[in-house]
């Protein structure tokens, strides 16, 4: 059982300082609810311009030593995926709750294992789906929330990114990268978005059907391709990856039996179908107009945060500060044990042998 | 001497190698594991050998550098954001530091650049020297200042605490083949080249003289422990470099000045619309921030005095022959520089 203390300011330790931790030390070096009070890197420069840069208390390249002396009542794990097992099993000893960077555990039944040496432990253990608290998102949960859609009955994920292009750190063969390793190579570390993203949205699985494949000629990649489609009770889902489309798009679609709505996270604009006043006759005319002005707006939108910087990793900070704010007071967490739960064994699933093509 | 050259397929570092070899030293190449050697120019040469490893990394490390008298360090990232900066030049510099203090090899040469000098604050043509004050505010600048200011402080923090023999080397603006054109002269169109101080002077350095200038620096006990800046004698002006290159470029750019002073102005605009609107939030064009305005374009002076003083080096070519040799013409009869 977490314990509830709503005044304290929460010591937050982080190991790995590379670019994915920018946006979770900087969340960290603002929030009133937390002191950074260390950053852990296994190169020393790179641990120490961190803690430079968020206001730091200290610095390691030793994280036991870290936890040892520091005695953090957080830690932020945002290292390569192959470590997060160990490093999350030594926080845990070490009293600490974990937030983690996705993937969270190479399996479901080692994210068991974790889970329940955390429930044992009194901590908490959340992997980062930072994707879910993104604006766009949140805005579709409430149309579903509203009933707007009426009862889901599609899902579709989909996400295009070149990472066997030239130039893609995955696509280093100077220094390959340690995605590589995990049981989906690199594509792997990418599947928690998409796995939580359309389960957000489904029943409970059914059936699970995925076609993993390897279009380019890289050695480094096991697969550089997905399309997966889920039946979940009377629900479809369908999740989808590649590597070799153009521009970069990460789009969401829900289907309802009234309406549906569409967005990408990348160029963020809801388009929503369905019933709007004037009647069938002009419901095509009408929405049109409806999407029309929700584009104009998010371009006015699009071209302020382009010039503010603010990017599509919002979802972290409203994800960390309901953390922290669970953290403090005892209540929900805002990722739970099914959300992991259920990721981690849609990714299993994918992964069967039979899936494999 | 046998010199390890980091960064040796890279731009400068196939120029240094060179010329390490036409000096008569052993070199060792290190290379990224997925170079093709048969393509460098010096491939196969008797006495060169590799070393394949990704400085970021500090796997085979320790092969690599075994039996090297210096390490000539050349590699580093010179683009892409801050990140990916450090990783390339501060983490590459780390891995390469610790590997030389387990290898007990104390000499140094560090190839740094002219970008960690401040220059916003400096005065219309000061001059920039070895004693100039460094960059205060590196991330305000650019990700290659940061993380080059990083790797020099790292140097000599290694340097100071193992009694090591450093040499930091600054050059100004490399130029070589393939590599006539840089963001000090201006802003450059298919037609038009907009220049803002076409009187000021361009720190440029041949890249077969800086090569010259890295090797010395190794071979020159009296080098240890300095900082020298590396630039050709007589920086021309922005204008004087403009015309003598647009010679080789076809269609020929029609040159546009455009007041330095108006350039500052739109650039304070920018600073304050930026404050008062978005809460200094927005992300300016590099050309209308002051800091980095200032380094690319404020009319400064350019001495050499210690890179002749202490290495003794003098230029093989004038700016004329060295960009006909860039464009593959055979130049006029070069100057007498050093010989192996």
């Amino acid at each position: 059982m977490i314990e509830r203390n709503s005044s304290r300011v929460l010591r937050v330790a982080a190991i790995g300082a590379g670019r994915i931790s920018e946006e979770h030390l900087r969340f960290l070096s603002a929030s009133p609810q937390a002191v950074l009070a260390a950053v852990c890197d296994l190169s020393s420069a790179m641990a120490e311009f961190a803690a430079d840069r968020f206001n730091a208390e200290s610095h390691y390249t030793d994280y036991k030593r870290m936890l040892t002396e520091v005695k953090p009542d957080v830690v932020h794990i945002m290292t390569p995926p192959h470590t997060h097992t160990t490093l999350i099993r030594d926080c845990l000893h070490a009293d600490a709750h974990v937030i983690v960077e996705k993937p969270i555990a190479p399996s479901n039944a080692e994210f068991r294992e974790l889970w329940e040496l955390a429930r044992s432990r009194g901590r908490a253990l959340l992997e980062d789906h930072n994707a879910r608290f993104s604006e766009p998102v949140l805005a579709i949960e409430k149309m579903i929330a509203q009933g707007r859609l009426g009862d889901v009955r599609e899902v579709e994920v989909r996400l295009a990114l070149p990472l066997a292009g030239p130039g893609s750190r995955y696509n280093d063969p100077n220094l390959p990268h340690p995605s590589h390793g995990l049981p989906a190579g690199a594509l792997h570390e990418f599947m928690p978005h998409l796995c939580y993203l359309a389960l957000r949205f489904l029943p409970p699985v059914d059936r699970v059907g995925a076609a993993w494949t390897k279009h380019g000629k890289s050695n480094l990649f096991k697969y550089d391709d997905l399309d997966c489609i889920v039946v979940a009770g009377d629900a479809h889902g369908r999740i989808r990856m590649t590597c070799y489309q153009a521009p970069d798009g990460f789009s969401i679609a829900v289907r309802g039996t009234k309406a549906w709505v569409e967005t990408d996270l990348y160029h963020p604009c809801l388009r929503v179908v369905g019933p709007r006043p004037g009647g069938a006759q002009l419901m095509p005319l009408v929405n049109h107009l409806a999407n029309g002005l929700a584009y104009v707006r998010a371009s006015a939108v699009g071209f302020r945060n382009k010039i503010i910087q603010k990017n599509l990793y919002e979802g972290i900070h409203t994800f960390l500060h309901q953390t922290y704010t669970a953290l403090r007071e005892g209540t929900p967490l805002p990722v739970s044990f099914d959300d992991m739960d259920r990721s981690t064994r849609l990714l299993d699933d994918m992964l069967r042998k039979e899936n494999q093509v | 001497m046998k010199l390890l050259v980091t960064g040796a397929s890279g731009f400068l570092g196939k120029y240094v190698v060179a010329e390490a070899l036409s000096r008569g030293h052993s070199v060792r190449a290190m290379v990224r594991p997925g170079v093709d050697v048969g393509e460098l120019p010096w491939d196969g040469h008797e006495r060169l050998d590799y070393a394949r490893v990704d400085l970021r990394s500090r796997r085979g490390l320790a092969d690599a550098i075994a039996g090297v008298d210096a390490v000539l360090h050349v590699a580093a990232k010179t683009s892409g954001d801050v990140y990916a900066q450090m990783e390339g030049t501060v983490v590459a510099t780390e891995n390469l530091l610790v590997a030389m203090q387990d290898a007990g090899i104390n000499r140094l040469i560090l190839v740094s650049s002219f970008s960690v000098y401040e220059y916003l604050h400096r005065w219309s043509f000061a001059t920039v020297n070895e004693r100039s004050p460094l960059e205060s505010r590196p991330l305000d600048r650019d990700a290659y200042t940061f993380s080059k200011l990083a790797q020099e402080q790292l140097a000599r923090r290694f340097s100071d605490e193992h009694n090591w023999k450093l040499t930091v080397l600054r050059p100004g603006v490399i130029f070589g083949p393939g590599k006539t054109v840089n963001a000090r002269l201006g802003m450059q169109t298919k037609d038009f080249w907009f220049t803002f101080t076409g009187w000021a002077r361009v720190p440029l350095t041949y890249v077969e003289h800086c090569a010259l200038a890295i090797v010395l620096a190794a071979e020159t006990d009296a080098a240890a422990g300095e900082s020298i800046n590396v630039v050709d004698d007589n920086p021309p002006t922005q204008w004087g470099y403009i015309s003598r290159v647009s010679k080789y470029l076809y269609p020929r750019p029609v040159p546009v000045p455009v007041p330095w002073m108006m350039l500052r102005a739109l650039a304070r605009t920018a600073v304050w619309t930026n404050r008062l609107v978005f809460k200094d939030k927005a992300r300016l064009p590099s050309i209308l921030v002051p800091c980095r305005q200032h380094a690319r374009f404020k009319p400064l002076r350019y001495p050499n005095t210690r890179l002749r003083d202490v290495l003794g080096w003098t230029p093989r070519y004038t700016l004329e022959q060295a960009l006909a040799l860039c464009y593959g013409e055979r130049p006029d009869a070069p100057d007498s520089g050093h010989s192996a």
